[in-house]
């Protein structure tokens, strides 16, 4: 029996609990066994990128040691996978954790990842109206290099379609704090996505990161859209 | 230090920019053109990959017997009648060419473009000494006549419509009533600078490359203006970084092959040019003198700083033209010599920290810039450096550090984070419908005045867990 | 200004605090390259039909216009056609012995008047004549020594008898090789860059290497392509079958 213990994210924690409960059925379903190790905050991402490097470890430190032991980790986000398979090794580094972090980031997966190469699953149904459309989270296609797995459970699906998105590798402009500090430069970048959204003929969305599907998401509704912007494990049944 | 730390905030600036409607036009089909064409280039290019990884490794090999080089680079240019210079500043890097017009008697400089020549602020240098510096590529020539600054490395006028153009030239040049037709434009460009060429007596150009085995300074053009201001008046300067060296002929074909696909797609830019000291003894044109001022500016000591990797960049504007941030924003708003990505590196290359507090957050970091740059430049990483020194020399305004540090407090304790979930959705209430927050006070009004935000949730996950 | 000894003392400096990023090694340089470079010439010797085809679809691609002719006898005739398409009365070219054929009598019978370029250098007010004569002429001829078949790309090195300016200034520019100058790639360009810096070179070697790549260009305004801003407009290559006799 496959184990794997949840990294929920400190955004799907308080903003998304619905996407971490559809997770866990969803592995269920799958025989998997999935825990979820208590005490968890945040993966520290917003301390790196703005550049609070030690209290960014600090985090990093709590974090590994939260999951030591785990088989496998699985995390609804390609940001948070990135800072932990490629920026905790370095954080840590010639510290007690150090070889804790490297096997947490060895054995850490983002959801879809986790679906498609550790479960070999690519085929799930639907309830969502399509057409559906993908939007490339910059983490996972330019940081895990990962573009295909999203990609092959959205093919693998029975009940819709998929479009392709125009620009689909391009930023929302979340960027975390920079969609505050520069909100009028997101925003724009924002608009560009929502315009290739808008001519890409899909109905929804689909995306692998809390933080991009918060920004996408707020504006969708700000502008009263009946475009939809959903997280993948809220498209597969 | 290059240029004055500019007080308007980058907010403001980018502001106005997203405010200009046909500037927002230009760089959406510039930029959007230029991708288009990079990625169709190296398509079609299977040897692309391994290229640029050589590229990458050719700089950095450089990078790590530099001094070898440089000293071999200056022998070889000497040993054909060269002369170099070299300029720890800016402002050496100006008394060294004002020095050499001066003494040549020159009245009339033409220009080929050189972002090393902006960087040093030189036009400004030589009016105020009498010599009539004349920019020649045509979209430097634009700016110039506009008093305008480039904004885009390769494509600097490119925030201007042919009818702004064609006004601009009418105007300066008097000749009026000029259609707003390129070609025609072009050919008057053509004309006026003609003359130009034919008189100066001094032709100031930068370098894309040096090589040290053979005393070779290199320039990648279009027009053909590097050509003639390399061959035509009698003295011939070239402003370089010292990072523009590369050891020999073979690495420089490695290069050639990536670049201008980089740049624009194309397979080669039209003239490459390679100098090699002044005329001979035996041939009819050329200049008399050859001038190589190597320039330091901040960049040596980048050898052993966070910034080295930056000093792999070939100028290309690869990753200007994927910015999300620049492609909304433009060459100006960055308000430095140097715009995009790379830009707010080697601003802080030149200019010190303290010139990109909040230059060094003008990124979403998505990583675009990394993946197009033809050398591989880790761009988002040095960004991270950057902020994290902001932070460390204390650049950043104290609230934010303070804000950060109360974040830092609250996610190492359980007990603090389900706290603030708490304390999120008692503060919430009064904004929340049907799930979602339209308008908050404060910081957080930044987020809300063009997007929703979804309330905290009544229950975390981790709240829940127990009853999954 | 600093000294050199200074401003390589500061480098040198810095170098010390720092192993670098990465384990790394400038390109691998061919240990004989003038052997190479004879080498190469044989085995491409023997596949110059393709690779000239390559040439000439690349070269058109950047907007040059290509002609064959199967003897240097028949390059004046060649030129003679050229020049009435484009109404070109005045020319300048390269010496006889550069170009590797005599063009001027076929030309001056068609009325186009042929200023050849001097192999020696003339006192400065003939230098200056010179100038004024390429800067209002309406087409300039030179040869070339390498075509390179991968970007369509014309090699000039300018020497005594191979100014540089009579490939620049005028309008149109006409480049006439045979199949000794032809190349297949950009890596094998660098093979002939340093054979030909490998020892001393010959005198009559001058100081610029051009590569020219198509006629001049700008998209600098509104990114709308224009040709001939301040180089030629034009640029055509006249191959010719025949082996052409002029200095290596």
């Amino acid at each position: 029996m496959t184990r794997a213990a949840l990294m929920i994210t400190c955004l799907a924690d308080m903003f998304y609990p619905e996407v971490g409960e559809r997770i866990v059925r969803l592995l269920r379903r799958l025989g998997v066994d999935v825990t979820l190790p208590s005490g968890q905050t945040c993966c520290g991402l917003p301390l790196f990128n703005s550049g609070y490097h030690a209290e960014a470890a600090a985090v990093a430190r709590r974090t590994v040691a939260i999951f030591r032991g785990a088989d496998a980790v699985v995390v609804p986000s390609g940001s948070c996978a990135w800072m932990v398979k490629h920026e905790y090794p370095g954080l840590l580094r010639g510290s007690a954790e150090a070889a804790d972090a490297e096997k947490l980031a060895e054995r850490t997966y983002e959801f879809s990842q986790f679906l498609v190469r550790r479960l070999g699953q690519t085929s799930f149904e639907t309830d969502v109206e399509g057409p559906l459309a993908y939007h490339d989270s910059c983490h996972l296609l330019r940081g895990l290099h990962e573009g295909e797995t999203p990609r092959a459970l959205l093919r693998g699906l029975t009940g819709t379609t998929v479009v392709p998105l125009p620009g689909s590798d391009e930023c929302c402009g979340f960027g975390g704090s920079f969609s505050v500090r520069l909100p009028e430069v997101s925003t724009s970048i924002l608009d560009r996505k929502l315009a290739n959204l808008e001519a890409s003929g899909a109905r929804c969305l689909v995306a692998c990161d809390a933080g991009c599907l918060m920004q996408i998401r707020g504006g969708l509704a700000r502008r009263g859209s009946p475009l939809r912007a959903l997280h993948l494990a809220e498209v597969l049944k | 230090m290059t240029e004055p730390i500019l007080t308007t905030p980058l907010r403001e600036r980018a502001s106005q920019a997203l405010g200009d409607r046909f500037l927002h036009e230009a760089l959406d089909i510039a930029t959007t053109k230029f991708i288009t064409l990079r990625r169709e280039a190296f398509d079609d290019f299977p040897d692309g990959e391994r290229l640029r990884d050589r590229a990458r490794a050719i700089k950095e090999a450089t990078l790590q017997r530099l001094d070898t080089y440089l000293e071999t680079l200056v022998d070889n240019i000497e040993r054909l009648g060269g002369h170099v210079h070299f300029a720890a500043t800016a402002e050496e890097a100006r008394e060294i060419v004002l020095g050499i017009a001066r003494r040549t008697g020159a009245r009339m400089a033409v220009k080929s473009k050189s972002m090393a020549t902006e960087e040093i602020h030189l036009n400004d240098a030589l009016q105020a000494i009498g010599v009539t510096p004349v920019e020649t590529d045509l979209g430097e020539y634009i700016i110039q006549l506009a008093h305008e600054r480039p904004s885009h490395i390769i494509a600097p006028a490119i925030h201007k419509t042919k009818g702004q153009v064609a006004e601009l030239f009418s105007r300066e040049l008097r000749r009026p009533g000029l259609p707003a037709d390129p070609e025609v434009l072009t050919k008057v460009a053509r004309e006026e600078l003609r003359e130009k060429f034919l008189q100066a007596d001094l032709g100031i150009t930068g370098a894309n490359f040096a090589v040290a085995e053979t005393g070779t300074v290199v320039l990648v053009t279009n027009e053909g203006n590097g050509r003639m201001a390399t061959s035509l008046p009698r003295v011939h300067v070239a402003v370089m970084g010292v990072e523009k060296v590369i050891p020999s002929m073979t690495d420089l074909a490695v290069f050639l092959s990536i670049l201008a696909k980089s740049a624009t797609g194309q397979k080669l830019s039209v003239y490459t040019t390679l100098v090699q000291g002044p005329r001979r003894p035996g041939e009819l044109e050329g200049p008399d003198e050859f001038h190589l001022v190597l320039l330091d500016n901040g960049r040596i000591a980048q050898i052993a700083g966070t910034l080295r990797e930056a000093l792999y960049c070939l100028r290309c504007g690869a990753c200007l033209n994927v910015c999300p941030v620049y492609r909304q924003i433009g060459g100006h708003a960055y308000g430095y010599t140097y715009p995009g990505p790379i830009g707010i590196l080697l601003t802080a290359m030149l200019n010190g920290p303290a010139s990109v507090g909040d230059l060094a957050h003008a990124s979403s970091l998505c990583g675009a810039c990394a993946d197009a740059c033809p050398v591989r430049i880790d761009i988002p990483r040095m960004l991270v450096e950057l902020r994290r020194e902001v932070n460390e020399r204390r650049i950043a305004p104290w609230s934010e550090r303070v804000v950060f540090k109360m974040l830092a407090r609250v996610l190492g304790s359980s007990m603090l984070y389900r706290g603030a979930a708490r304390i999120g959705r008692a503060a919430q209430r009064p904004f929340v419908r049907d799930g979602r927050i339209r308008a908050l006070p404060l910081f957080f009004g930044q987020w809300t005045r063009t997007r929703d935000l979804p309330a905290v949730a009544a229950r975390t996950f981790q709240e829940r867990w127990r009853e999954l | 200004m600093s000294s050199r000894g200074e401003f390589l003392g500061r480098i040198r400096t810095e170098m010390t605090k720092t192993r670098g990023l990465f384990a790394a090694t400038p390109s691998e340089r061919p240990a004989q390259p003038g052997q190479r470079l004879e080498l190469l010439r044989r085995e491409l010797s023997e596949r110059w039909p393709q690779t000239l085809e390559r040439f000439r679809a690349e070269f058109e691609r950047v907007a040059g216009i290509f002609h064959r002719v199967p003897t240097a006898a028949a390059v004046p005739a060649e030129l003679v056609r050229i020049c009435s398409g484009l109404g070109a009365r005045r020319i300048v070219a390269w010496p006889a012995e550069e170009l590797g054929m005599a063009i001027a009598p076929e030309l001056g019978a068609a009325g186009v008047t042929v200023e050849s370029m001097p192999h020696d250098v003339p006192a400065d007010d003939e230098r200056r004549r010179v100038r004024a004569l390429v800067a209002t002429a309406d087409l300039g001829v030179t040869g070339a020594d390498l075509a390179v078949a991968e970007t369509g790309t014309l090699v000039l090195v300018s020497a005594a008898g191979r100014p540089r300016s009579t490939s620049l200034l005028p309008p149109c520019h006409v480049a006439i090789f045979d199949r000794a100058a032809l190349v297949e790639s950009l890596e094998q360009v660098g093979v002939a860059l340093e054979a030909w810096h490998e020892g001393t070179p010959p005198p009559e070697r001058g100081a610029m290497i051009n590569f020219i790549t198509g006629p001049s260009r700008t998209a600098d305004i509104e990114l709308t392509l224009t040709r001939g801003v301040h180089g030629p407009k034009e640029i055509h290559a006249i191959f010719v079958d025949e082996a052409l006799a002029r200095r290596g």
